[in-house]
Protein backbone atom coordinates (compact mmCIF):
# COMPACT_ATOMS: atom_id res chain seq x y z
CA UNK A 1 0.00 0.00 0.00
CA UNK A 2 1.79 3.03 -1.30
CA UNK A 3 -0.05 5.49 0.88
CA UNK A 4 0.96 3.68 4.01
CA UNK A 5 4.56 3.44 2.91
CA UNK A 6 4.72 7.10 2.01
CA UNK A 7 4.75 10.23 4.10
CA UNK A 8 1.72 9.45 6.20
CA UNK A 9 2.03 10.71 9.75
CA UNK A 10 2.29 8.33 12.67
CA UNK A 11 -1.16 9.37 13.77
CA UNK A 12 -2.65 8.62 10.38
CA UNK A 13 -0.96 5.22 10.32
CA UNK A 14 -2.37 4.45 13.72
CA UNK A 15 -5.87 5.38 12.57
CA UNK A 16 -5.45 3.13 9.57
CA UNK A 17 -4.35 0.33 11.81
CA UNK A 18 -7.46 0.90 13.88
CA UNK A 19 -9.44 0.33 10.70
CA UNK A 20 -7.68 -2.97 10.20
CA UNK A 21 -4.81 -2.08 7.90
CA UNK A 22 -2.08 -4.27 9.29
CA UNK A 23 0.51 -2.78 6.96
CA UNK A 24 0.15 0.48 8.79
CA UNK A 25 1.29 -1.25 11.96
CA UNK A 26 4.24 -2.75 10.11
CA UNK A 27 5.26 0.71 9.04
CA UNK A 28 4.99 2.02 12.59
CA UNK A 29 7.19 -0.77 13.90
CA UNK A 30 9.71 -0.16 11.14
CA UNK A 31 9.86 3.52 11.97
CA UNK A 32 10.15 3.34 15.73
CA UNK A 33 11.40 0.00 16.96
CA UNK A 34 15.05 1.10 16.97
CA UNK A 35 14.48 4.28 18.96
CA UNK A 36 12.21 2.52 21.42
CA UNK A 37 14.76 -0.24 21.86
CA UNK A 38 17.55 2.28 22.56
CA UNK A 39 15.39 4.20 25.01
CA UNK A 40 14.53 1.01 26.88
CA UNK A 41 18.09 -0.25 26.68
CA UNK A 42 19.53 2.93 28.22
CA UNK A 43 16.93 2.82 30.93
CA UNK A 44 17.29 -0.86 31.83
CA UNK A 45 20.86 -1.39 30.63
CA UNK A 46 20.13 -5.07 29.99
CA UNK A 47 19.95 -5.82 26.25
CA UNK A 48 17.90 -9.00 26.45
CA UNK A 49 15.45 -7.42 28.82
CA UNK A 50 15.30 -4.32 26.63
CA UNK A 51 14.38 -6.49 23.64
CA UNK A 52 11.52 -8.11 25.51
CA UNK A 53 10.27 -4.82 26.86
CA UNK A 54 10.39 -3.28 23.39
CA UNK A 55 8.22 -6.10 22.12
CA UNK A 56 5.86 -5.54 25.04
CA UNK A 57 5.64 -1.86 24.18
CA UNK A 58 4.32 -2.63 20.73
CA UNK A 59 2.01 -5.32 22.04
CA UNK A 60 0.48 -2.80 24.43
CA UNK A 61 -0.01 -0.56 21.46
CA UNK A 62 -1.84 -3.36 19.67
CA UNK A 63 -4.04 -4.15 22.65
CA UNK A 64 -4.97 -0.51 23.24
CA UNK A 65 -5.18 0.58 19.64
CA UNK A 66 -8.91 1.32 19.90
CA UNK A 67 -8.26 3.88 22.63
CA UNK A 68 -5.99 5.97 20.49
CA UNK A 69 -7.52 9.27 19.48
CA UNK A 70 -6.59 10.91 16.22
CA UNK A 71 -5.95 14.20 17.97
CA UNK A 72 -3.32 12.65 20.27
CA UNK A 73 0.37 12.55 19.48
CA UNK A 74 1.43 9.02 18.62
CA UNK A 75 4.98 9.40 19.91
CA UNK A 76 3.80 10.76 23.24
CA UNK A 77 1.53 7.78 23.60
CA UNK A 78 4.20 5.29 22.51
CA UNK A 79 6.86 6.58 24.90
CA UNK A 80 4.43 6.86 27.76
CA UNK A 81 3.88 3.12 27.36
CA UNK A 82 7.62 2.51 27.09
CA UNK A 83 8.39 4.61 30.15
CA UNK A 84 5.75 2.87 32.25
CA UNK A 85 7.06 -0.55 31.26
CA UNK A 86 10.61 0.54 32.07
CA UNK A 87 9.55 1.76 35.49
CA UNK A 88 7.88 -1.61 36.15
CA UNK A 89 11.03 -3.45 35.13
CA UNK A 90 13.29 -1.20 37.17
CA UNK A 91 11.17 -1.90 40.21
CA UNK A 92 11.50 -5.61 39.62
CA UNK A 93 15.24 -5.24 39.07
CA UNK A 94 15.63 -3.27 42.24
CA UNK A 95 14.75 -6.41 44.13
CA UNK A 96 17.56 -8.21 42.45
CA UNK A 97 21.15 -7.44 42.02
CA UNK A 98 21.60 -4.70 39.50
CA UNK A 99 23.12 -5.74 36.30
CA UNK A 100 26.40 -3.98 35.83
CA UNK A 101 27.90 -2.93 32.59
CA UNK A 102 30.47 -5.67 32.98
CA UNK A 103 27.98 -8.39 33.81
CA UNK A 104 27.45 -10.86 30.98
CA UNK A 105 23.90 -10.82 29.60
CA UNK A 106 21.83 -13.58 28.11
CA UNK A 107 23.43 -16.76 27.01
CA UNK A 108 26.70 -17.14 28.89
CA UNK A 109 28.24 -18.70 25.82
CA UNK A 110 27.28 -15.76 23.70
CA UNK A 111 27.68 -13.14 26.35
CA UNK A 112 27.97 -9.50 25.38
CA UNK A 113 28.55 -6.55 27.65
CA UNK A 114 26.46 -3.42 27.31
CA UNK A 115 29.58 -1.34 27.33
CA UNK A 116 30.92 -3.40 24.45
CA UNK A 117 27.69 -3.03 22.55
CA UNK A 118 27.97 0.73 22.36
CA UNK A 119 31.70 1.13 22.24
CA UNK A 120 32.55 -1.58 19.79
CA UNK A 121 32.59 -0.16 16.25
CA UNK A 122 30.57 -3.04 14.89
CA UNK A 123 27.95 -2.71 12.12
CA UNK A 124 25.20 -2.19 14.73
CA UNK A 125 26.71 1.09 15.89
CA UNK A 126 25.34 4.30 14.51
CA UNK A 127 27.14 5.41 11.39
CA UNK A 128 27.14 9.08 12.27
CA UNK A 129 29.26 8.41 15.29
CA UNK A 130 31.80 6.21 13.62
CA UNK A 131 34.19 9.11 13.37
CA UNK A 132 34.29 9.44 17.13
CA UNK A 133 36.81 7.43 19.01
CA UNK A 134 35.54 4.47 20.92
CA UNK A 135 36.89 6.13 24.02
CA UNK A 136 34.67 9.13 23.54
CA UNK A 137 31.64 6.95 22.91
CA UNK A 138 32.35 4.94 25.98
CA UNK A 139 32.65 8.09 28.04
CA UNK A 140 29.32 9.35 26.70
CA UNK A 141 27.56 6.11 27.56
CA UNK A 142 29.07 6.05 31.01
CA UNK A 143 28.14 9.66 31.58
CA UNK A 144 24.54 8.96 30.56
CA UNK A 145 24.33 5.82 32.64
CA UNK A 146 25.64 7.69 35.64
CA UNK A 147 22.93 10.32 35.39
CA UNK A 148 20.22 10.35 38.04
CA UNK A 149 17.18 8.48 36.85
CA UNK A 150 14.98 11.54 36.27
CA UNK A 151 17.72 13.37 34.34
CA UNK A 152 18.56 10.31 32.26
CA UNK A 153 14.92 9.81 31.42
CA UNK A 154 14.59 13.36 30.14
CA UNK A 155 17.89 13.17 28.30
CA UNK A 156 16.89 9.96 26.51
CA UNK A 157 13.44 11.22 25.56
CA UNK A 158 15.04 14.34 24.10
CA UNK A 159 18.06 12.79 22.40
CA UNK A 160 16.84 9.31 21.48
CA UNK A 161 13.13 9.83 20.94
CA UNK A 162 13.60 13.42 19.67
CA UNK A 163 10.54 14.58 21.58
CA UNK A 164 10.05 18.29 22.24
CA UNK A 165 10.21 19.48 25.84
CA UNK A 166 6.46 19.99 25.95
CA UNK A 167 5.80 16.34 25.14
CA UNK A 168 8.46 15.17 27.59
CA UNK A 169 6.73 17.17 30.29
CA UNK A 170 3.47 15.43 29.41
CA UNK A 171 5.05 11.98 29.49
CA UNK A 172 6.93 12.47 32.72
CA UNK A 173 4.15 14.38 34.44
CA UNK A 174 6.28 17.36 35.48
CA UNK A 175 6.43 20.95 34.30
CA UNK A 176 8.25 21.98 31.17
CA UNK A 177 10.67 24.14 33.13
CA UNK A 178 11.52 21.17 35.33
CA UNK A 179 12.18 19.12 32.23
CA UNK A 180 14.51 21.79 30.88
CA UNK A 181 16.27 22.06 34.18
CA UNK A 182 16.88 18.31 34.26
CA UNK A 183 18.09 18.42 30.69
CA UNK A 184 20.48 21.23 31.53
CA UNK A 185 21.98 19.22 34.39
CA UNK A 186 22.35 16.20 32.15
CA UNK A 187 24.13 18.22 29.48
CA UNK A 188 26.43 19.77 32.06
CA UNK A 189 27.39 16.29 33.26
CA UNK A 190 28.02 15.17 29.74
CA UNK A 191 30.06 18.28 29.09
CA UNK A 192 32.24 17.50 32.07
CA UNK A 193 32.72 13.97 30.79
CA UNK A 194 33.76 15.24 27.37
CA UNK A 195 35.87 18.19 28.36
CA UNK A 196 39.14 16.26 28.19
CA UNK A 197 38.63 15.02 24.63
CA UNK A 198 40.03 16.63 21.54
CA UNK A 199 36.77 16.27 19.64
CA UNK A 200 35.02 18.43 22.15
CA UNK A 201 37.73 21.07 21.94
CA UNK A 202 37.40 21.10 18.16
CA UNK A 203 33.66 21.48 18.39
CA UNK A 204 34.08 24.43 20.69
CA UNK A 205 36.11 26.38 18.13
CA UNK B 1 17.26 40.25 25.65
CA UNK B 2 19.25 39.94 28.85
CA UNK B 3 21.32 37.11 30.32
CA UNK B 4 18.54 35.97 32.62
CA UNK B 5 16.14 35.47 29.76
CA UNK B 6 18.87 33.86 27.70
CA UNK B 7 19.40 31.27 30.44
CA UNK B 8 15.70 30.43 30.31
CA UNK B 9 15.60 29.88 26.57
CA UNK B 10 19.06 28.53 25.87
CA UNK B 11 17.84 24.94 25.66
CA UNK B 12 15.03 25.91 23.31
CA UNK B 13 17.63 27.64 21.21
CA UNK B 14 19.85 24.58 21.27
CA UNK B 15 17.05 22.25 20.15
CA UNK B 16 15.54 24.79 17.75
CA UNK B 17 12.22 25.07 19.51
CA UNK B 18 12.19 28.87 19.45
CA UNK B 19 10.29 31.06 17.06
CA UNK B 20 12.35 32.99 14.56
CA UNK B 21 12.17 36.36 16.32
CA UNK B 22 13.26 35.06 19.72
CA UNK B 23 15.92 32.92 18.13
CA UNK B 24 17.36 35.92 16.29
CA UNK B 25 17.25 37.99 19.48
CA UNK B 26 19.12 35.25 21.36
CA UNK B 27 21.77 35.06 18.68
CA UNK B 28 22.21 38.82 18.72
CA UNK B 29 22.60 38.68 22.47
CA UNK B 30 25.24 35.99 22.16
CA UNK B 31 27.21 38.18 19.80
CA UNK B 32 27.51 40.88 22.43
CA UNK B 33 27.63 38.83 25.64
CA UNK B 34 30.75 36.69 26.24
CA UNK B 35 29.16 34.78 29.10
CA UNK B 36 26.12 33.71 27.16
CA UNK B 37 28.19 33.05 24.08
CA UNK B 38 30.34 30.63 26.11
CA UNK B 39 27.25 28.91 27.51
CA UNK B 40 25.66 28.59 24.10
CA UNK B 41 28.77 27.25 22.38
CA UNK B 42 29.50 24.83 25.24
CA UNK B 43 26.03 23.34 25.03
CA UNK B 44 26.16 23.17 21.25
CA UNK B 45 29.54 21.38 21.34
CA UNK B 46 28.29 19.00 23.99
CA UNK B 47 25.30 18.14 21.89
CA UNK B 48 27.34 17.66 18.73
CA UNK B 49 30.05 15.53 20.25
CA UNK B 50 28.09 13.93 23.02
CA UNK B 51 25.19 12.67 20.97
CA UNK B 52 24.33 9.31 22.37
CA UNK B 53 25.39 6.56 19.96
CA UNK B 54 22.35 4.49 19.04
CA UNK B 55 22.59 0.76 18.62
CA UNK B 56 20.65 -1.13 16.05
CA UNK B 57 17.72 -3.10 17.30
CA UNK B 58 18.51 -6.80 17.51
CA UNK B 59 17.91 -8.76 14.37
CA UNK B 60 14.59 -10.48 14.47
CA UNK B 61 13.02 -8.01 16.93
CA UNK B 62 10.82 -6.48 14.27
CA UNK B 63 9.77 -9.92 13.06
CA UNK B 64 8.99 -11.05 16.57
CA UNK B 65 6.89 -7.97 17.20
CA UNK B 66 4.88 -8.54 14.01
CA UNK B 67 4.35 -12.20 14.79
CA UNK B 68 3.19 -11.32 18.27
CA UNK B 69 0.81 -8.78 16.82
CA UNK B 70 -0.63 -11.37 14.45
CA UNK B 71 -1.19 -13.79 17.27
CA UNK B 72 -2.70 -11.09 19.45
CA UNK B 73 -5.12 -10.17 16.69
CA UNK B 74 -6.23 -13.76 16.34
CA UNK B 75 -6.60 -14.23 20.06
CA UNK B 76 -8.51 -11.03 20.51
CA UNK B 77 -11.89 -11.93 22.06
CA UNK B 78 -15.02 -11.27 20.05
CA UNK B 79 -16.26 -8.76 22.58
CA UNK B 80 -13.09 -6.75 22.29
CA UNK B 81 -13.22 -6.96 18.52
CA UNK B 82 -16.78 -5.65 18.56
CA UNK B 83 -15.73 -2.97 21.01
CA UNK B 84 -12.94 -1.97 18.71
CA UNK B 85 -15.36 -1.83 15.80
CA UNK B 86 -17.83 0.26 17.74
CA UNK B 87 -15.07 2.51 18.92
CA UNK B 88 -13.96 2.89 15.36
CA UNK B 89 -17.47 3.74 14.21
CA UNK B 90 -17.96 6.17 17.07
CA UNK B 91 -14.71 7.94 16.41
CA UNK B 92 -15.61 8.16 12.75
CA UNK B 93 -19.07 9.47 13.52
CA UNK B 94 -17.64 12.12 15.80
CA UNK B 95 -15.47 13.56 13.11
CA UNK B 96 -16.28 17.21 12.36
CA UNK B 97 -17.09 16.56 8.72
CA UNK B 98 -19.68 13.96 9.62
CA UNK B 99 -21.18 16.22 12.27
CA UNK B 100 -21.42 19.15 9.89
CA UNK B 101 -22.98 17.03 7.19
CA UNK B 102 -25.55 15.68 9.65
CA UNK B 103 -26.35 19.19 10.84
CA UNK B 104 -26.75 20.42 7.29
CA UNK B 105 -29.11 17.58 6.43
CA UNK B 106 -31.11 18.31 9.57
CA UNK B 107 -31.44 21.97 8.67
CA UNK B 108 -32.53 21.22 5.13
CA UNK B 109 -35.03 18.64 6.30
CA UNK B 110 -36.55 20.87 8.94
CA UNK B 111 -36.78 23.76 6.49
CA UNK B 112 -38.63 21.65 3.98
CA UNK B 113 -40.97 20.36 6.66
CA UNK B 114 -41.89 23.78 8.01
CA UNK B 115 -42.26 25.33 4.59
CA UNK B 116 -44.65 22.60 3.58
CA UNK B 117 -46.59 22.83 6.81
CA UNK B 118 -47.65 26.45 6.45
CA UNK B 119 -49.07 27.00 2.99
CA UNK B 120 -52.07 28.88 4.35
CA UNK B 121 -50.04 31.84 5.44
CA UNK B 122 -49.14 32.53 1.88
CA UNK B 123 -52.66 32.31 0.58
CA UNK B 124 -54.03 35.22 2.59
CA UNK B 125 -51.86 38.01 1.47
CA UNK B 126 -53.63 41.31 1.61
CA UNK B 127 -52.52 44.17 -0.52
CA UNK B 128 -53.59 47.62 0.44
CA UNK B 129 -53.47 50.11 -2.35
CA UNK B 130 -52.28 53.43 -1.15
CA UNK B 131 -53.22 56.56 -2.97
CA UNK B 132 -55.67 57.35 -5.72
CA UNK B 133 -55.13 56.35 -9.30
CA UNK B 134 -54.35 59.07 -11.71
CA UNK B 135 -57.15 60.30 -13.92
CA UNK B 136 -57.20 62.03 -17.23
CA UNK B 137 -60.29 63.98 -16.35
CA UNK B 138 -59.94 67.31 -18.08
CA UNK B 139 -62.17 68.97 -15.55
CA UNK B 140 -59.44 68.84 -12.96
CA UNK B 141 -57.61 72.04 -13.34
CA UNK B 142 -54.39 72.25 -11.55
CA UNK B 143 -53.88 75.38 -9.62
CA UNK B 144 -50.33 76.63 -9.45
CA UNK B 145 -48.85 75.63 -6.21
CA UNK B 146 -48.56 78.28 -3.60
CA UNK B 147 -45.36 77.20 -1.96
CA UNK B 148 -42.36 75.27 -3.01
CA UNK B 149 -43.20 71.77 -4.07
CA UNK B 150 -42.99 69.24 -1.33
CA UNK B 151 -41.01 66.14 -1.91
CA UNK B 152 -42.87 63.49 -3.85
CA UNK B 153 -42.17 61.02 -1.11
CA UNK B 154 -44.21 63.10 1.27
CA UNK B 155 -47.13 63.19 -1.10
CA UNK B 156 -47.35 59.60 -2.07
CA UNK B 157 -48.09 57.82 1.18
CA UNK B 158 -51.43 59.39 1.96
CA UNK B 159 -53.09 61.31 -0.80
CA UNK B 160 -56.37 61.40 1.02
CA UNK B 161 -54.91 63.22 3.92
CA UNK B 162 -53.99 65.90 1.55
CA UNK B 163 -55.19 69.25 0.81
CA UNK B 164 -58.12 71.48 1.25
CA UNK B 165 -60.19 72.20 -1.76
CA UNK B 166 -59.04 74.86 -4.10
CA UNK B 167 -61.51 77.34 -5.59
CA UNK B 168 -61.29 76.13 -9.14
CA UNK B 169 -61.66 72.58 -8.16
CA UNK B 170 -64.58 73.42 -6.00
CA UNK B 171 -66.16 75.01 -9.01
CA UNK B 172 -65.66 71.83 -10.91
CA UNK B 173 -67.29 69.92 -8.14
CA UNK B 174 -70.21 72.24 -8.12
CA UNK B 175 -70.55 71.91 -11.84
CA UNK B 176 -70.65 68.19 -11.44
CA UNK B 177 -73.26 68.49 -8.81
CA UNK B 178 -75.45 70.34 -11.20
CA UNK B 179 -74.80 67.94 -13.98
CA UNK B 180 -76.48 64.54 -13.88
CA UNK B 181 -74.00 62.38 -12.06
CA UNK B 182 -73.88 58.87 -13.48
CA UNK B 183 -71.75 57.59 -10.65
CA UNK B 184 -68.46 59.01 -11.77
CA UNK B 185 -65.24 57.34 -11.12
CA UNK B 186 -63.97 57.79 -7.60
CA UNK B 187 -61.36 60.29 -8.44
CA UNK B 188 -63.71 62.55 -10.32
CA UNK B 189 -66.13 62.52 -7.47
CA UNK B 190 -63.54 62.76 -4.83
CA UNK B 191 -62.84 65.73 -2.75
CA UNK B 192 -61.22 68.60 -4.48
CA UNK B 193 -58.05 68.02 -2.68
CA UNK B 194 -57.88 64.53 -3.99
CA UNK B 195 -58.59 65.67 -7.46
CA UNK B 196 -55.74 68.03 -7.24
CA UNK B 197 -53.37 65.63 -5.63
CA UNK B 198 -53.47 62.16 -7.09
CA UNK B 199 -50.92 59.66 -6.04
CA UNK B 200 -47.50 60.68 -7.10
CA UNK B 201 -48.76 63.87 -8.67
CA UNK B 202 -46.29 66.15 -7.13
CA UNK B 203 -46.17 68.47 -10.05
CA UNK B 204 -49.89 68.43 -10.53
CA UNK B 205 -50.43 69.08 -6.87
CA UNK B 206 -50.73 72.81 -7.28
CA UNK B 207 -52.51 74.59 -4.53
CA UNK B 208 -53.68 71.34 -3.14
CA UNK B 209 -50.13 70.37 -2.53
CA UNK B 210 -49.55 73.72 -1.01
CA UNK B 211 -52.27 72.96 1.41
CA UNK B 212 -50.86 69.54 1.82
CA UNK B 213 -47.56 70.90 2.92
CA UNK B 214 -49.22 72.69 5.78
CA UNK B 215 -51.30 69.70 6.51
CA UNK B 216 -48.19 67.61 6.69
CA UNK B 217 -46.79 69.99 9.22
CA UNK B 218 -49.59 69.12 11.52
CA UNK B 219 -49.43 65.53 10.51
CA UNK B 220 -45.85 65.19 11.51
CA UNK B 221 -44.54 62.43 9.34
CA UNK B 222 -45.49 59.65 7.00
CA UNK B 223 -46.85 57.26 9.49
CA UNK B 224 -48.17 53.86 8.60
CA UNK B 225 -51.86 53.31 8.44
CA UNK B 226 -53.49 53.59 11.86
CA UNK B 227 -56.99 53.72 13.24
CA UNK B 228 -57.21 57.43 12.57
CA UNK B 229 -56.15 56.82 9.02
CA UNK B 230 -58.84 54.21 8.64
CA UNK B 231 -61.50 56.52 10.03
CA UNK B 232 -60.40 59.28 7.75
CA UNK B 233 -60.41 56.93 4.79
CA UNK B 234 -63.93 55.82 5.65
CA UNK B 235 -65.11 59.41 5.89
CA UNK B 236 -63.53 60.24 2.56
CA UNK B 237 -65.12 57.18 1.03
CA UNK B 238 -68.51 58.35 2.24
CA UNK B 239 -67.82 61.80 0.84
CA UNK B 240 -66.82 60.38 -2.50
CA UNK B 241 -69.90 58.22 -2.64
CA UNK B 242 -72.15 61.19 -2.04
CA UNK B 243 -73.16 60.11 1.45
CA UNK B 244 -72.60 63.60 2.73
CA UNK B 245 -74.51 63.25 5.98
CA UNK B 246 -72.45 60.26 6.98
CA UNK B 247 -69.32 61.95 5.75
CA UNK B 248 -70.09 65.05 7.77
CA UNK B 249 -70.66 63.00 10.90
CA UNK B 250 -67.45 61.09 10.43
CA UNK B 251 -65.40 64.18 9.65
CA UNK B 252 -66.80 65.96 12.67
CA UNK B 253 -65.84 63.05 14.89
CA UNK B 254 -62.32 63.04 13.53
CA UNK B 255 -62.03 66.79 13.95
CA UNK B 256 -63.29 66.65 17.51
CA UNK B 257 -60.78 63.96 18.42
CA UNK B 258 -57.88 65.94 17.07
CA UNK B 259 -54.89 64.30 15.52
CA UNK B 260 -53.13 64.59 12.22
CA UNK B 261 -56.32 64.63 10.15
CA UNK B 262 -58.29 67.02 12.33
CA UNK B 263 -57.79 70.13 10.20
CA UNK B 264 -58.71 68.50 6.91
CA UNK B 265 -61.56 66.65 8.55
CA UNK B 266 -62.99 69.94 9.83
CA UNK B 267 -62.77 71.44 6.37
CA UNK B 268 -64.33 68.43 4.68
CA UNK B 269 -66.95 68.30 7.38
CA UNK B 270 -67.91 71.89 6.56
CA UNK B 271 -68.03 71.02 2.88
CA UNK B 272 -70.21 68.02 3.56
CA UNK B 273 -72.48 70.22 5.63
CA UNK B 274 -72.72 72.61 2.71
CA UNK B 275 -73.81 69.72 0.53
CA UNK B 276 -76.38 68.68 3.06
CA UNK B 277 -77.73 71.96 4.39
CA UNK B 278 -76.49 74.57 2.02
CA UNK B 279 -74.50 77.70 2.50
CA UNK B 280 -76.58 79.39 5.21
CA UNK B 281 -75.52 76.64 7.60
CA UNK B 282 -72.11 75.92 6.14
CA UNK B 283 -70.77 79.46 5.99
CA UNK B 284 -70.48 79.85 9.78
CA UNK B 285 -68.80 76.42 9.87
CA UNK B 286 -66.25 77.54 7.29
CA UNK B 287 -65.59 80.63 9.35
CA UNK B 288 -65.08 78.48 12.40
CA UNK B 289 -62.59 76.30 10.56
CA UNK B 290 -60.86 79.41 9.29
CA UNK B 291 -60.43 80.81 12.75
CA UNK B 292 -59.48 77.49 14.31
CA UNK B 293 -56.91 76.28 11.82
CA UNK B 294 -54.54 78.92 10.59
CA UNK B 295 -52.53 78.11 7.53
CA UNK B 296 -53.65 76.67 4.25
CA UNK B 297 -56.66 74.83 5.67
CA UNK B 298 -57.90 78.02 7.27
CA UNK B 299 -57.37 79.93 4.06
CA UNK B 300 -59.27 77.30 2.13
CA UNK B 301 -62.08 77.55 4.64
CA UNK B 302 -62.12 81.33 4.30
CA UNK B 303 -62.32 80.94 0.53
CA UNK B 304 -65.18 78.51 0.86
CA UNK B 305 -66.96 80.85 3.25
CA UNK B 306 -66.54 83.70 0.82
CA UNK B 307 -67.97 81.54 -1.90
CA UNK B 308 -70.93 80.82 0.27
CA UNK B 309 -71.40 84.50 0.98
CA UNK B 310 -71.33 85.21 -2.71
CA UNK B 311 -73.94 82.60 -3.36
CA UNK B 312 -76.01 84.04 -0.57
CA UNK B 313 -75.58 87.51 -1.96
CA UNK B 314 -73.68 88.76 1.03
CA UNK B 315 -71.10 90.41 -1.12
CA UNK B 316 -69.74 92.65 1.59
CA UNK B 317 -68.82 89.71 3.76
CA UNK B 318 -67.47 87.85 0.78
CA UNK B 319 -65.33 90.85 -0.08
CA UNK B 320 -64.09 90.99 3.48
CA UNK B 321 -62.89 87.38 3.25
CA UNK B 322 -61.25 87.96 -0.10
CA UNK B 323 -59.42 90.93 1.28
CA UNK B 324 -58.11 88.80 4.08
CA UNK B 325 -57.05 86.15 1.61
CA UNK B 326 -55.23 88.65 -0.53
CA UNK B 327 -52.62 88.71 2.22
CA UNK B 328 -52.05 84.99 1.68
CA UNK B 329 -49.48 84.50 -1.07
CA UNK B 330 -51.20 81.44 -2.39
CA UNK B 331 -54.57 83.19 -2.69
CA UNK B 332 -53.37 86.70 -3.43
CA UNK B 333 -54.00 86.71 -7.16
CA UNK B 334 -57.22 84.83 -7.02
CA UNK B 335 -58.51 86.93 -4.15
CA UNK B 336 -57.81 90.11 -6.07
CA UNK B 337 -59.55 88.72 -9.10
CA UNK B 338 -62.47 87.73 -6.93
CA UNK B 339 -62.58 91.22 -5.40
CA UNK B 340 -62.49 92.76 -8.84
CA UNK B 341 -65.23 90.45 -9.93
CA UNK B 342 -67.21 91.35 -6.86
CA UNK B 343 -66.69 95.02 -7.46
CA UNK B 344 -67.76 94.58 -11.01
CA UNK B 345 -70.74 92.67 -9.85
CA UNK B 346 -71.57 95.34 -7.34
CA UNK B 347 -71.10 98.00 -9.96
CA UNK B 348 -73.30 96.08 -12.34
CA UNK B 349 -75.85 95.70 -9.66
CA UNK B 350 -75.70 99.37 -8.85
CA UNK B 351 -75.96 100.28 -12.48
CA UNK B 352 -78.82 97.93 -12.88
CA UNK B 353 -80.36 99.43 -9.83
CA UNK B 354 -79.85 102.89 -11.20
CA UNK B 355 -81.34 101.87 -14.48
CA UNK B 356 -84.15 100.27 -12.73
CA UNK B 357 -84.65 103.40 -10.69
CA UNK B 358 -84.48 105.58 -13.75
CA UNK B 359 -86.83 103.36 -15.56
CA UNK B 360 -89.15 103.43 -12.67
CA UNK B 361 -88.91 107.18 -12.50
CA UNK B 362 -89.54 107.49 -16.18
CA UNK B 363 -92.41 105.21 -15.92
CA UNK B 364 -93.74 107.16 -13.04
CA UNK B 365 -93.27 110.43 -14.91
CA UNK B 366 -95.00 109.09 -17.94
CA UNK B 367 -97.79 107.94 -15.85
CA UNK B 368 -98.02 111.36 -14.28
CA UNK B 369 -98.26 113.13 -17.63
CA UNK B 370 -100.96 110.91 -18.88
CA UNK B 371 -103.21 111.41 -15.90
CA UNK B 372 -104.16 115.23 -16.45
CA UNK B 373 -104.73 114.55 -20.03
CA UNK B 374 -107.11 111.97 -19.15
CA UNK B 375 -108.81 114.35 -16.72
CA UNK B 376 -109.43 117.08 -19.42
CA UNK B 377 -109.29 115.36 -22.67
CA UNK B 378 -111.43 117.82 -24.69
CA UNK B 379 -109.50 120.94 -23.89
CA UNK B 380 -109.07 122.62 -27.28
CA UNK B 381 -105.89 124.22 -28.23
CA UNK B 382 -105.97 127.98 -28.45
CA UNK B 383 -106.47 128.99 -31.92
CA UNK B 384 -106.03 132.19 -33.74
CA UNK B 385 -104.51 134.10 -30.79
Amino acid sequence: MAAVQGDASDEMLMVRYQRGERKAFVELVRRHNRAVYNFVLRQLRVPALAEDVTQDVFMRLVQNAAEFKHEARFLTWLYTIARNLCIDQLRKLSHRRHASLDQPQGDPNNAQLLGDTVSDPNPHASAEHSALSSEVRSSIVKAVDSLPEDQREVFLLREVASLPFRDIAEITGVGENTVKSRMRYALDRLKDALSDFEEYARALR
Amino acid sequence: MDCEKFDRIVLDLLYEELDELTSAAARRHMEHCARCRAIGSGLRATREVGALPLVEAPEGLELRILQAEEQAAQLLPIGKRLGRGLSLLASYAMRPQVSMAALLMLMIGSSLFFLRAQPGDREHVRVTERGVPETDNEAVTIIPKKVEAPEPARVAPHPVAAAAPSPRVEEVAQRRERAPEPKPEPVAQAAPAQLAAPAGGAQRGGAALGALSDDKESEGSNEPSTDSDASYDAAMAAYRDGRYSEAQRRFDEIASLGGPHAANAALYGAQALRRVSGCPTAAPRFEEVHSRYPGSVGSDAAWQAADCYRSLGELARARQNYEQLSADPSYKTRAKEAIAELDQRVADQEQAARRATAAAAATAAAAKGKAPAAASPAKPAPSGN
